[in-house]
Parts: structure tokens; sequence; C-alpha cells
């Protein structure tokens, strides 16, 4: 099978860069989430690859051939799509089996579609037509139609967007094995999060046609590039405080709403950076009902459960909300009481207030 | 909030049939005036009873139009092919240059594209004596006055403005993305056109069809001045009607039902392709 | 006292040549003055045709609705005293921002400062601030969405109707939004109801939820209880992210309780005297129940179910693990990292204290404990 590659891929339209010097390798078998939020330029970039547009410069590869100029049909690229561009005069058979680009023999053509079929769970709608099926069958029929041809590289193009919640989440599950079945380099565009992370082997993070992070998932979380990044993965999203970080008595310390926290540091941390985001995820908050070193005192604005967790709405002296997520069994109170919020020196990310990216110890701890 | 009290409910019936009535009324005329003799038509005040005679059909089928003044010879019939083929002919052709151009309209952003859509579209404004006069001059000097071609030629100017402005919205609402998944399949962007493009727009290229159809069976003043007697389409032919010992009603009624009935037949007939085309948006997404 | 009484009320679409819908069926539900309730199930069950009747826009086919005991399903929508935010947002588009926001204030004859300070506060909560004077095309959908919410939440109203208030908004702004509505409707003890379909966000905001399927009320409570004590399996698996983990055994008596089979490796031991009369009534041998339990219940890398790992994934803050046993797919949710591969065996414990257990009508026979 063959990798994809893009090598420094550029395109705008008029004045906007929908991708500004994209470089990017997606191995055989691999799966990269392509995640950013909407007009980041996710879309454009499929569709470069599936030959709707081309760039502007740069080159993509695929086995090492470059595909530009090439027509959709000759790229070796299977695609799904958001709206499920399903052939509507078509039989889901029918659909998926457009998608055998090889001219194989009737025979071949029905085994391939009934064991695909069945592998997605659809076996039993093959006669129907698409106005006939579910959002979540339409979804299935074409990522059976993307994947029947065995293409080397396969674009997924925010494919669990218009399915309901419980399938979507049925999907996530099922989605990575059966990507990896088939061997392709996959390219998955998503605007959730946790659907990134639960899918990819890699994210690579898409914020105004530049790819401002690439990494394991798990890497992107804890040790996010840059604010915008950080504020991209988790919901509710990182707290964020401008802080100025000194040194007192050796250890690094910041001032939260008049109290001071400590930070964690090493060599790499600048003592004299000035002004500074603190980012703090709100699972890393510990609310107390007593006052100690460190405490900030807050008051519970409202509650609002939301995953199985406790996410309390809190406020500082200065009129600074944070967001708290705690387990649903833990201390709770209730709006309108005053708590203290604390949160380990490892937790708290550091980011330039200027470039927006992070400063500070390259290791953090592992979450949890 | 529904209005489905009893008395709204009667006055919507009431209101309802009033302009049905408005509507109906000519037509429901005419049919009753084609099994009236042109005396029974002339009478004051009008009956609504009368003894229906299937004379005016006779005369039209048999070209044999008697009037006060003697026998005189009609071509209705061979009018009546005229048009239909004229017509059929018309339409085939447009369809042929139209729907591949309206695709080409919807899905390609091309220099000028827009301008040259538009200038075709223009060809509906001008009033069509204004551009007569010229072009039989033109279609002396070529030989095409009084063909059959020359006639299909010049209907062109009513049926592919039309067809190509319908037919490309319809293939504007296809989702692109329809295509773009045909083709990365594995198919070029002619399998794209014939198997994807076509069937989806089916509907809106039959209502076009249908609708210059129409149009172009409608017709008065090209084929007018255009064709000579043998050539001519039924709309030309009425004029015959109109003799020197007085206007036969009576025929001109039957005449009229003959000549509509065609394409009130395929309007009928092709009335579940418009209905279809109007639920295309559904199947969209 | 109930602030909005909802008795019996029915609500059917006729429309010519096609079956008539029963969107809405025997509705009957109160809500107190300064409460929150979201009314939530999936498209077409229901919700939005109560939403409308209470604002208005569709007649009761029968029934009643009192708001502030005063019958109002008569009344046209403008008598009602309701405010709402629709879900296509319904701007004004020749008024700026602050106009749309001003609008029902100033046919309510405020004076002008008054509505101006009404105005900006609302749109400091909702941070629309910066977009106050701008036309309702220039802005993205999620400001039209905050918009359209400051609309509504501006007006002096006896009840506030909010129709998939939050759908469109930034992920960023959503979680402190909620916040700030559900302490501001709190604070001036506004009565709201709200129309959702994410269960994040009912949860979120709801005092009370009131879970609709198929045009009937399946249960009115709040989350807490939605998910401690579901009324019936429809509840238990609609509520909770990920859906719970349902499993159909076969009861059989023995060890002084009764056994639940669901095959030879999955099977649960009840014992009798954690049961009401009625449940053991209803555990007959031989006939086949189900179990449900929530996969944040079920208990990784120790237990006696052995299941073969489908996936497993780390969202950051949880991992969700899917594994199989016996053909059956169970669902684990634990907030620590697990080091398993897919393919590799681990234990599964799942106690039966944590189950619940349905009958076969899909009522609950017993809750689990604790929730």
């Amino acid at each position: 099978m063959a990798r994809l590659e893009l090598d420094s891929v550029g395109k705008a339209f008029g004045a906007v860069h929908c991708a500004d010097g994209l470089s990017l390798v997606v191995e055989p078998g691999e799966i990269v989430a392509v995640f950013g939020p909407s007009g980041g330029g996710k879309t454009v970039l499929l569709r470069m690859i599936a030959g709707m547009f081309e760039p502007d410069d740069g080159d993509i590869l695929v086995g090492g051939r470059s595909i530009v100029g090439a027509p959709p049909e000759q790229r070796g690229v299977g695609m799904a799509f958001q709206n499920f561009a399903l052939f509507p005069h078509m039989s889901a058979q029918e659909n998926i089996a457009s998608g055998l680009r090889a001219k194989v023999g009737s025979g071949e053509v029905a085994s391939r579609v009934t064991s695909i079929s069945r592998l997605l769970k659809i076996e039993h709608v093959l006669g129907h037509m698409p106005r006939e099926l579910s959002n979540g069958q339409k979804q299935r029929t074409a990522l059976a139609r993307a994947l029947i041809g065995n293409p080397e590289v396969l674009l997924l193009d925010d494919p669990l967007r218009n399915v309901d919640a419980k399938l979507r989440y049925e999907m996530r599950l099922e989605l990575p094995s059966l990507l990896r079945r088939s061997s392709a380099a996959v390219l998955y565009v998503t605007q959730d999060y946790r659907e990134a992370m639960a899918i990819a082997d890699r994210i690579a993070v898409l914020i105004n046609g530049r790819l401002v992070q690439v990494g394991r998932p798990e890497e992107i979380y804890a040790r996010p590039a840059s604010v915008a990044v950080a504020r991209l993965f988790g919901d509710p999203s990182i707290n964020l405080a401008e802080v100025t970080p000194q040194a007192v008595q050796g250890a690094l310390c910041a001032e939260i709403a008049g109290t001071r926290v400590l930070l964690e540091s090493d060599e790499r941390t600048p003592v004299d950076h000035g002004v500074c985001w603190l980012g703090v995820r709100p699972d890393d908050l510990v609310i107390a009902r007593d006052f100690g070193e460190g405490a900030i005192p807050a008051r519970i604005v409202a509650i609002t459960p939301m995953h199985e967790r406790a996410v309390l709405l809190l406020r500082f002296a200065d009129g600074t909300e944070w967001l708290a997520a705690l387990p649903p069994d833990a201390m709770v109170g209730s709006a309108e009481d005053s708590v203290f919020v604390r949160f380990a020196p490892d937790a708290a990310l550091l980011f330039d207030r200027a470039t927006g990216l992070r400063i500070g110890p390259q290791q953090r701890r592992q979450a949890a | 909030m529904d209005h489905s009290s009893l008395a709204g409910r009667i006055f919507r019936g009431v209101a309802l049939a009033l302009v049905l009535v408005f509507f109906m009324f000519p037509i429901v005329w005419i049919l009753l005036m084609s099994f009236q003799t042109n005396e029974q038509i002339l009478r004051i005040p009008p009956h609504i009873l009368f003894e229906p005679t299937l004379a005016n059909y006779e005369a039209l089928i048999s070209g044999q139009l008697r009037t006060a003044a003697g026998n005189l010879e009609i071509s209705f019939m061979r009018n009546l092919m005229n048009s239909f083929v004229l017509s059929s002919a018309a339409v085939l052709l447009a369809l042929l240059l139209g729907v591949p151009a309206a695709y080409a309209f919807a899905r390609f952003k091309f220099r000028l594209g827009e301008s040259i859509a538009f200038t075709l579209l223009s060809f509906r404004f001008a009033p069509p004596l204004l551009v007569l006069l010229p072009l039989s001059l033109y279609y002396q000097e070529l030989g095409l006055n009084d063909t059959y071609f020359g006639i299909v030629w010049v209907y062109q100017l009513i049926a592919l403005p039309l067809i190509l402005w319908i037919v490309r919205g319809y293939f504007e609402d296809i989702s692109p993305d329809i295509e773009h998944a045909y083709r990365l399949a594995g198919h070029t962007w002619r399998e794209a056109f014939t198997r994807i493009a076509v069937p989806l727009a089916g509907p809106g290229i039959a209502a076009a069809g249908l609708l210059s159809f129409i149009f172009c069976w409608n017709n008065f003043v090209f084929a007018l001045i255009l064709a000579s007697a043998d050539k001519q389409p039924v709309t030309v032919g009425a004029l015959a009607f109109v003799t020197a010992s007085g206007i036969q009603y009576g025929q001109i009624a039957a005449a009229i039902v003959l000549s509509v009935t065609p394409t009130l037949l395929l309007a009928l007939y092709a009335q579940r392709y418009l209905v279809e085309g109007l639920s295309l948006g559904a199947v969209k997404g | 006292m109930a602030m909005l009484e909802i008795r019996n009320v029915d609500k059917v679409y006729r429309s010519r040549g096609k079956p008539p819908v029963h969107a809405v069926r025997a509705l009957d539900m109160a809500v107190t003055k300064g409460e929150i309730v979201g009314l939530l199930g999936s498209s077409g069950c229901g919700k939005t045709s109560t939403l409308r009747m209470i604002a208005g826009f569709e007649s009761v086919t029968s029934g009643e609705i009192a708001l502030s005991q005063r019958r109002i399903d008569e009344l046209p929508p403008a008598k009602r005293k309701v405010a709402m935010a629709f879900e296509g947002y319904s701007l004004y588009p020749p008024l700026t921002v602050r106009e749309n926001v001003a609008f029902a204030l100033k046919a309510q004859q405020f004076s002008r400062s008054e509505i101006s300070r009404r105005v900006e506060a609302i749109a400091r909560l909702i941070e629309i601030e910066d977009i106050l004077d701008s036309f309702p095309r220039a802005i993205s959908g999620g400001q039209q969405q905050r918009v359209s919410l400051a609309r509504a939440l501006v007006r002096d109203a006896d009840l506030y109707l909010l129709d998939e208030p939050m759908g469109q908004l930034e992920p960023q702004l959503r979680a402190v939004l909620r916040g700030r509505i559900k302490s501001l409707l709190a604070e001036r003890g506004m009565t709201a109801i709200f129309v959702t379909h994410d269960q994040t966000e009912a949860s979120a905001l709801a005092d009370r939820i009131a879970v609709m399927e198929e045009g009937v009320l399946q249960q009115f409570a709040s989350e807490k209880e939605l998910k401690n004590r579901p009324a019936n399996l429809f509840v238990a698996s609609f509520i909770g992210e990920p859906p719970m983990n349902v499993l159909e055994t076969e009861v059989a008596v023995g060890d002084g309780g009764f056994r639940l089979s669901a095959g030879a490796d999955i099977v649960f031991h009840i014992p009798g005297d954690t049961l009401s009369r009625a449940a053991r009534l209803a555990l007959e041998p031989g006939k086949r129940v189900r179990v449900g339990i929530r996969p944040q219940k079920v208990a990784v890398g120790t237990g006696d179910i052995r299941v073969r790992v489908v996936s497993n994934q780390w969202l950051g803050d949880q991992s969700h693990i899917a594994g199989e046993c016996a053909g059956k797919l169970l669902i684990a949710v634990t907030p620590n990292r697990i080091a398993a591969r897919p393919g590799e065996v681990i234990p599964f414990a799942l106690e039966p204290r944590h189950l619940h257990i349905f009958g076969a009508d899909g009522t609950c026979i017993r809750h689990a404990e604790g929730g």
C-alpha cells in the first residue's frame, strides 16, 4: 500500500488562505484526524487530495507519485462525505457496487458487496433506495462505497456529523478497526475533539489554513502547542487567566484574582517571561470548602451537570469566570456557595500572551 | 392556528369553486361550441341545451369546409401533423444542445459564462416580429425558406433558452458531491454526466421539454412568415376558418379542441414528472 | 404552586390523504414557578409540538393549558405573556442586534434608559456587546443564536420558551453561557421551558427533564432521578452517555435469590432480600428480563467476566473500553487510562447491585443501588 504525502501545499481563494504550507505524511494503515474549527480549511484540504480543487503550490503524492493534475478517477482515492452523497436513483447495493474501480465479473461484484455490507451491518437494507434509509444506514452505505474499491487513500469528511448521537457513539467504537482493515492511508476530518481522539492514531490540528500541531491524541491533549489548540481540546474547554509569572523564593508563582499560586517550572521556563496566559483544564481543578495555601476564593455561580460530571461555573473576586468539572460523587455544594479552588502546579499550562505559544516544561504529567 | 371551523371550510369551498368557474369557463364554452352549428352558436341569447352535432369534427377530418359560399378545401389534419413534427423535432434538437450546455453553465465557472447564458435567454426578449423581417431575407438567401429544417431552427429561439435555464437550475440543485463521489469511484466525467447528472435532472429535463413543446406548438408568427401552406402548423392553419362568407365558429372551436388535446394530454402525463422534480430536493442530502 | 399546567393535552395533525399524526398524547405536566424544564427527545417525539402549543403557534386538539392560573390555550400568542427564542433565530433582518433585542421592550412601553440598561445587561451576560450595532446578516450563526436568546430573555414574561437554545453556540462558549443563563434564570425566578435533543444540554440547564418519545411523556424528573431511577428501559437507555449496557437474561431461582443469566459466561446473582415483594413476584423463573448497567459502573481489571477488547479509546479525561463477551458488546467508562490493546482479554466486573432490571414490557422492576 502507499503512503500519502502533502508537501507544503498551499491554496488561496482570493485573499483567504485555506491552506498555507501544509506538510503531512500519512502512512498506510494509519488514521490521521484533521481537526480544527470550522472555516479552518479542513474540507478544502480533503478536496484538493480528491481532485476537486488543485493546490496553488506544493505537491500531493500517493506512493511517491504526484497526483496533482490527475483527474479524480485516476487518483486511487476513496471518500465519504458529510452529506453522504449517495446516488438517489440507485439502490444501496448499486451505490456500493459503483465504488468498485476494477472491472470484475458480476459474481465477484455481488460477493464483494455482500462481504463489505456484512462488515458494516447493512446487509438487510441492500435493496433499499437511499431515501428509505436512516441517516446511520446512509452513512454506512457511503462508507461501504468508499471502502469497497480498496483505495490507497481514504478521505472521510466529517462522516458522523449527520448521524444521531447513539449511532455516532457506536460508529466511533467500530470505525478504527474497520478502517485499519483496509490498510489505506486515512484522513479523517472532524469538528469533535472527542471523535478525533477516539478514532485517530495522530491528530493534525488545522487552524486558519495552517497545521498548528500534529501528534498523538494524548500528546496534544496534555501538551498543546498553543492556547488556540488548548481551547479546542476539552469540553468544557480550558480555563484561562492572564498572569505574570514571577520567581518567589526559587519557585515560580503567579497571581490569579489576588491569590498567589505555585507553578511547575524547570530550566526551560524563563522566569521573567512577562505576561502569559495560564490555562488549567476544568477537570484539574479541586474544590474545597476551606481555605488552604494557594486556594483561590470563588463563588459558585451555577452548577451545570454534563458528561456524567458536575460542571461548576465559578466567579473569582476580580470577575474572572472559570469552570470546574468534578466527578459526580465529589463535593459539589450549591449555587451561591463560597468555595476555594486549587490545582496542582503541574496542571497549569503557560502560553505566551502575544504569540499564544506554549512555554514552560516539556514534560507535563500524563493526565490521571 | 388552523382554520377548521365549519364556516371557514364552506367559505373556502365556495371561493375555490368561483375561481375554478372563472378559469374553466372559456375552455368549457369552446368544448360546447365545437358540438354546435354556426347558427346555434350565433343565437341570442345563447342556449345551454342543444342537440350536439359532430359535423364540425367531420369537416375538419375530411378536409371539406362547407360554408354558405360553397365547399372549401382545408388541410387541417396536415397542419396538425406539421405542428406535431415541427414541435417534436424542435424540442429534440433543443434538448440535445441545451442539456449539455445547461450542465456546463451549472457546473463550470468559465469566462463570460454568465454573459453567454444571459445572451441566450435574451433571445426570448426580442419581439419575434422584429426579428422576422431580416430573418426571412436570410432564409431566402440560404434556401431555408419553407423547409421543415428552417422552421425547426427558428423554433430554437423559443425552446433552447427555456430548456437551458430550467435544466440549469435542476443541475445546480444536484449536490456536486454526488458527482464527485461517482468520479472518485473511477468514472470519467462523461460517465458522471450521463449516469448521475442526467438521470437525476430527468424530471427537470422532462418538464423543460414539455414546456418548450407547448411554446413551440402555440407559436404563430414564425411559421406564418417562413412557411407555406403545406408546412404550416395548426396555429396558422386556423386562419383558413376566416372565410369570405364569415367566420366558422363551430369549426374553429372543434379545431381548438383537437389542437389543445395533445398538449393537454402531454401535460397531464408529465404532471408526475413535475411533482417528482419538485421533490428531488428531498433526496439531495 | 404551579406556574404552568398542561392538562391532558393531545395534538393530532391531520392532512389530507395521509393518516393523522398523533404528535402528543395525553400530556400532563405541571411546572412550578422559577423552575427550568427541559423537553428532551429525539426528532418527532412531540417536544416541539408541545412547545409550540404553549407558545400558541399550534392549537391544542384537546386538553387545557393554564399559565399563572389563566387558561391560555385559546388566546393568541401575543396575549399569553410568553417569550420565545426560536430555533431558526428569526431575527429581524433590517434591525441591528441592539434593536432586535430591544424590540419587545419598546412594545412594552419601557423608558428609553430602562431599555438601554436592560439591553446592555443581557448583552454583557451573553457576550454580544461587541456586535450590538451589527446587522443579523453580518454575524455568525452562533452569534445569531445568542442574539435570539438575548431577545427572549430580556423581556418580562411569565414563561420563557427556548427552542434548541444552544445547539449552534461555539463549543468554547457553551459551557460558560449555560452556567450564566442558569444563574440568571435562578436569580430572577424566571420560569423556562426549553426543547433540546441533546441530553448534555438538558442535564446542564434543567432542574427537571421531561423525556418524550412518540408523543408520550416517559418520565418527568430531575437528571439524577432519571439516571438513578429510570421509569422504563427507554429512559434508561436514552439518558446517559454512552448509553447503558443492556443484556437479555433468563431468570432462575437459586442460592436464596435469583440467578439472571445472559449465556453461560455472564451470570448475575441477585440476593432475594435486595428486592421488593413486587420485584420478587415479577421475576418468574424461566422468564426473560433485561438488565442494564451504566458504563461508568462497569469496573475494569477486576471481576469474573472475561471480555475481548474491541476498542480502547482515551478521550483526555476518560477511557471508553468496548469489550466483547459471548457475542455481546459491553462498554466501560473509567477516568483512568487502561493499557489494553484490541484483541486482549481482560476482566470486567458487573456488580449485581449496579444492575437495573426491566420486565418484558420495559418497565423497571428494580433500580440499581444508589444509581
